[in-house]
């Protein structure tokens, strides 16, 4: 039978190469789980100083947000694992550079999840934990913070997902992720299409996973 | 310390041409792509509500797919899959228009719905009991207001669209970051026009950002609820921070 279409679809070598590109699917994965880990870690303290009493730090914290929130990360990427990595010496491996840049513009976006989580909360909370005794860093630890994870759980979810969107763009530096798997295919069968389907399919089922996985969460931390 | 790198920032000047070219690439493809996700965005917001469920069902299923795509997968998806299967050659800047502008009329789309899901249910009851028909109350009373709630939202996709722009470098669109690859490539200078060319996308993101809020402010003017409950930009923003659309 002969195609309307000038191109023959072969499947093969993408079918035999399932292996590899399920590993590097693994590979943005847990790229996305450390930089997520670390956003939130510095994301907190960033938001910590975005509602802090001393002016200097609210606008070092407000600088911050601003500036990793403007930067294309393709652009961050190339910007640490060429540029600021030559001018401080640092010989980042392609993997780090990743997380660096990563897990940078995460926070950003985290920081103000977190402050506005922090915001939302009624300040008779703060004020009742104060007024029973409690410190500070008491009130924070066992009356601000756990209700505020409650709040932020959708929007981080919606981080989460946009940072393995963004460890996609991985290969550009050579990390051999599932993209790499795909180009690697592509330049030896020239098989674009069929490679490049495979990489959508997984990221689609990838972020359709995580979704169904953060609105269980929803649903176990709602208030009865 | 003591930094061995020599610093040659007396190179950007020299090339601003280019990057001056590249940005003006950068803005002409945001803009196109912003102009057109627009109209698409709406026609696929309107598929999700229309009365005729596979036509539901398949905008549905054009937000969720391409929600979950990041635009890097799907530009190369485009440029050298579809190309090749189809035998079309889109040209790079189409493509990049083609990518930028499927992918964020599906964000749009839902911008759309939360704000025409916002609009109040007495609004279509007054029209109907006015004797508009169902079609007349909806484009003359619904689409007027909701449109007007979801411009915030919509100038705010913006932001991610001149961000997102600069992906569309890696096939070899001559845009700012295209403008910037190849100038690294034979200055040999990559801090100074990364950095350069960081800084430049920050202040264009700062100016967008600038443009939506104040849009909203003046918008939420004339939108707030006042005593009878939250206003449509209110429910709008609520919509928003359950995370269905990211912000």
């Amino acid at each position: 039978m002969t195609s309307l279409l000038a191109y023959d679809f072969v499947w093969g070598p993408v079918l035999d190469r399932w292996d590899l590109f399920l590993l590097g699917a693994w590979l943005d994965v847990w790229v996305t789980a450390i930089s997520f880990l670390l956003a939130c870690a510095i994301g907190i303290g960033v938001a910590l100083l975005r509602i802090s009493g001393a002016r200097v730090l609210r606008g070092f914290a407000f600088g911050y947000v601003q500036f990793l929130r403007g930067v294309p990360l393709l652009v961050f990427l190339y910007w640490v694992y060429f540029g600021i990595a030559l001018v401080i010496g640092i010989n980042f491996s392609p993997i780090q550079a990743g997380i660096v840049a990563l897990t940078l513009t995460g926070s950003a976006y985290t920081a103000e999840i977190f402050r506005g989580g922090l915001q939302a909360l009624d300040a008779g909370q703060a004020e009742a934990s104060r007024s029973l005794g409690l410190g500070r860093i008491d009130t924070y630890r066992h009356v601000l913070l756990p209700q505020m994870f409650r709040i932020v759980v959708p929007p981080l979810g919606n981080t989460l997902i946009g940072l393995l969107k963004g460890a996609t763009l991985l290969s550009i530096i050579a990390v051999h992720d599932m993209v790499q798997v795909a180009n690697d295919l592509n330049i030896n069968f020239f098989t674009p299409f069929e490679a490049f389907t495979a990489v959508a399919l997984i990221l689609i089922v990838l972020v359709a996973a995580l979704s169904a996985g953060l609105s269980f969460l929803e649903r176990v931390l709602r208030l009865p | 310390m003591t930094l061995a790198y020599v610093f040659r920032w007396e190179l950007v000047p020299e090339s601003a041409g280019l990057l001056l070219h590249g940005l003006g690439v950068t803005l002409q493809l945001s803009a196109l792509s912003f102009v057109l996700s627009l109209g698409l965005g709406l026609v696929v917001a309107l598929c999700r509500i229309a009365p005729f469920r596979p036509l539901r069902a398949l905008a549905y299923a054009y937000t969720q797919i391409f929600r979950a795509l990041s635009l890097y997968v799907y530009v190369l998806f485009l440029y050298f899959g579809i190309a090749a299967v189809f035998g079309i050659d889109l040209g790079r800047f189409a493509a990049g228009v083609v990518a930028l502008t499927l992918l964020n009329s599906a964000y749009m789309a839902e911008v759309y719905r939360a704000a025409l899901g916002s609009v109040d249910h007495g609004q279509r009851e007054a029209a109907l009991a006015l004797g508009l028909t169902h079609t007349r109350s909806f484009t003359s009373v619904i689409l007027p207001q909701g449109i007007r709630v979801a411009v915030p939202g919509l100038v705010n996709q913006l932001v991610d669209i001149v961000k997102d722009s600069s992906i569309v470098a890696v096939i070899g669109v001559f845009d700012l970051m295209g403008a910037t690859i190849q100038l690294v490539n034979t200055e040999r200078a990559p801090f100074e026009f990364y950095t350069v060319t960081a800084l430049t996308y920050v202040v264009l993101i700062l100016l967008v950002s600038a443009a939506a809020a104040l849009l909203e402010r003046r918008l939420g003017r004339h939108l707030t609820g006042g005593s009878a409950g939250p206003g449509p930009l209110e429910r709008m923003r609520r919509f928003r921070l359950r995370g269905e659309v990211p912000a």
